[in-house]
């Protein structure tokens, strides 16, 4: 990444960063805090059964679910469903960012509506979103303004509300010939049958009135009930915007239907006639055997806003959407060894500021240090560090090549 | 007890040593350095060595077992402290530079001159966030002098940029990292910058020499200081007096 985008992003950052210091301290943030905790690291420790009751319940419910076991899985499936229309509208979904949704759909000649703001101008731009909420804060108002000029080929004014109409007129103008809306979920309820989604813009709640809902999630999102998922959520908007609650909490727990003439249950109202769920598990399983707290992540970003290596890297230190050390972990088994130490393992310095400022206190510098070790059996190691273990073998200093 | 001096104060930053067993002469206190001091074993923990990081650490508990140790760095502290006992299961009875300078001055055995200029302190990764040592190397510091603080400090303190490898691993990133933190110490107009750890004096001094001096900034007026050396300055004061 650049210098200016760096600057730029370092600078959005630092507002966010004003804007939660007040909010992180209030005690009832604190208590959300530690209730939010223990719900994760049980969600975690409890996944295989919960998977099966949420398996049950959602289908129960009216929802369909296929679960995927990767990348290459998942994306077929959406294929699949998706593949006579020329257009799907889509939310901001790290998960479908991690499988490459959007690239592999375009690939196939389905054209991918963005509907959140920030993506969408990311989209145009055809850079890397910077932050899990907020993908654009790289980019500065003067630039977005130049990019959404030359994709809609007019001339928008470097304004925020400028900027703003233009693009909400384009994506406005494309929605009604979309059938199909694909959103994440930012928790699934497994004993209600329920998936949450969170969204400021009001574009998710676009997406579930349409004739075919794809909801993108990966098994980790998984909580008992309804309860503790708006308990994530709410925590989740805190650490990530600043503001205790986010505009819209959409809950899907069955397509659209009615019951109004003598209780006979008809489907088909207003929303979508068919909601589907893709449960993406892309290493998960093998993350939750080997290294289960990487799995706690309730997705706000909290952990890359102060970490020095991502605040000087930008979306280099990481994988895919997940950014930072965490995706780093993540990496080795949603891809491999190689990959993990391509997106960064060395590159930590394993100062443990992101635990400090993740809400679920995850140990991100301590799981990297440890995949170092897995690291190094492999023969993946920087030349660097070998010339200094070899140093220090035979001359007990990490300096002297040779003993004098 | 024995001064363990740790790799980089031992063969590059010699001031530090020489500040620390200054201190431990002017209060009489019986120490010795090893002749062939070896490596506590942190760098290659950290970088994921395993098998050779024990085998030093065997080799190195030979030599420090059954006394006490006193470290200058925060990474030999650490390692000392949490991962001999539990990846060798043998414990040694480390101690921090701060800690024993906190003793000095509690229990008069060093007594310096309290006017020095206000300070900033960076709290090591490995001594704060790690160790939970926040407070004993501040207590220090306050007998001589004021600790402007940084916006980011104890818990929540920007990395060095040094840790992990990253420094001889990716020079450029640790470089600018480092950089930043400069640039967090500069904002708080002190004039000296004390830390506890070899590493961080390393990374950010030369952060300051390479990036240096752009106009609008006068972070080459800072001293970069380890704390031993900050101390002695403390009592040169009051022996000139």
């Amino acid at each position: 990444m650049n210098d200016s985008s760096l600057r730029i992003m370092n600078k959005s950052f630092n507002i966010l960063d004003k804007r939660r210091a007040t909010l992180l301290k209030d005690e009832r943030t604190i208590n959300l805090k530690e209730r939010v905790k223990k719900i994760r690291k049980n969600s975690v420790k409890h996944l295989s059964s919960l998977l099966e009751i949420a398996q049950e319940n959602l289908q129960s419910n009216g929802i369909e679910v296929v679960m995927a076991k990767d990348a290459h899985e998942a994306r077929e499936v959406i294929y699949q469903l998706v593949k006579n229309e020329d257009m799907v509208a889509k939310s901001k979904s790290n998960t479908a960012g991690e499988i490459q949704l959007t690239e592999y759909l375009e690939s196939k000649k389905v054209n991918v509506l963005e509907t959140d703001l920030g993506d969408r101008i990311v989209q145009f731009d055809e850079s890397h979103p910077t932050h899990p909420i907020g993908p654009a804060c790289h980019l500065d108002m003067a630039r977005i303004a130049e990019i959404v000029s030359s994709k809609l080929q007019k001339d928008v004014k470097a304004e925020p509300r400028a900027i703003l109409d233009s693009v909400k007129k384009d994506i406005t103008g494309k929605i009604p010939n979309c059938n199909i809306g694909i959103t994440g979920a930012n928790a699934v309820a497994a004993e209600d049958g329920s998936l949450l989604m969170v969204h400021n813009e009001g574009n998710i709640s676009l997406l579930t009135m349409m004739d075919t809902h794809i909801v993108i999630v990966g098994i980790d999102k998984l909580v008992p009930t309804l309860e503790d998922a708006v308990s994530v959520v709410k925590l989740e908007t805190i650490y990530a915007t600043g503001k205790t609650v986010p505009a819209y909490m959409n809950i899907v727990s069955s397509p659209s239907k009615t019951a109004d003439i003598e209780q006979i249950l008809l489907k088909d109202m207003y929303g979508a006639k068919r909601v589907i769920l893709v449960l993406l598990d892309n290493g998960r399983s093998r993350a939750l055997q080997e290294n289960e707290e990487c799995l706690w992540c309730i997705g706000c970003g909290a952990c890359i806003v102060n970490c020095p290596v991502y605040t000087t890297l930008g979306p280099e230190f990481g994988y895919l959407r997940h950014l930072g050390g965490r995706g780093i972990v993540l990496s080795k088994y949603i891809d491999n060894d190689e990959v993990c130490f391509d997106s960064g393992l060395y590159k930590c310095t394993l100062c443990g500021q992101c635990t400090n400022e993740c809400p679920v206190e995850i140990p991100t510098n301590q799981m990297l240090e440890d995949l170092r070790k897995e690291s190094v059996k492999k023969g993946l190691y920087t030349q660097k560090h070998q010339e200094i273990k070899n140093n220090l073998k035979k001359t007990r200093s990490p300096f002297k090549k040779e003993l004098n | 007890m024995i001064y363990f001096r740790g790799c980089l104060s031992r063969e590059k930053l010699k001031e530090i040593p020489r500040a620390t067993e200054k201190l431990l002469e002017i209060a009489r206190i019986d120490y010795r350095v090893l002749e062939d001091e070896g490596c506590c074993g942190s760098v290659l923990l950290r970088t994921g060595f395993m098998d050779d990081a024990l085998e030093i650490m065997e080799d190195t508990y030979e030599d420090v077992k059954g006394e006490r140790v006193l470290v200058s760095c925060a990474g030999c502290y650490m390692t000392f402290k949490e991962d001999y006992p539990v990846l060798l299961g043998k414990k040694v009875d480390v101690i921090h530079t701060s800690h024993l300078f906190w003793e000095l001055l509690k229990n008069d055995k060093i007594s310096p001159s309290l006017d020095l200029d206000a300070v900033t302190y960076h709290d090591p990764c490995h001594l704060g966030r790690h160790m939970g040592e926040y407070e004993t190397p501040r207590q220090v510091i306050k007998y001589l002098s004021k600790i402007i603080e940084m916006d980011s400090n104890r818990a929540n303190s920007r990395c060095c940029g040094a840790g992990g490898g990253v420094r001889s691993g990716f020079p450029d990133l640790s470089s600018e990292i480092a950089r930043m933190r400069v640039e967090d110490a500069v904002k708080t107009g002190a004039r000296h910058l004390v830390t506890c750890c070899p590493f961080c004096i390393h990374n950010l001094k030369s952060a300051q020499e390479s990036h240096g001096t752009r106009e609008d900034r006068n972070d080459e007026d800072m001293d970069i200081l380890d704390l031993s050396q900050f101390l002695l300055l403390g009592l040169k004061k009051e022996v000139k007096q």
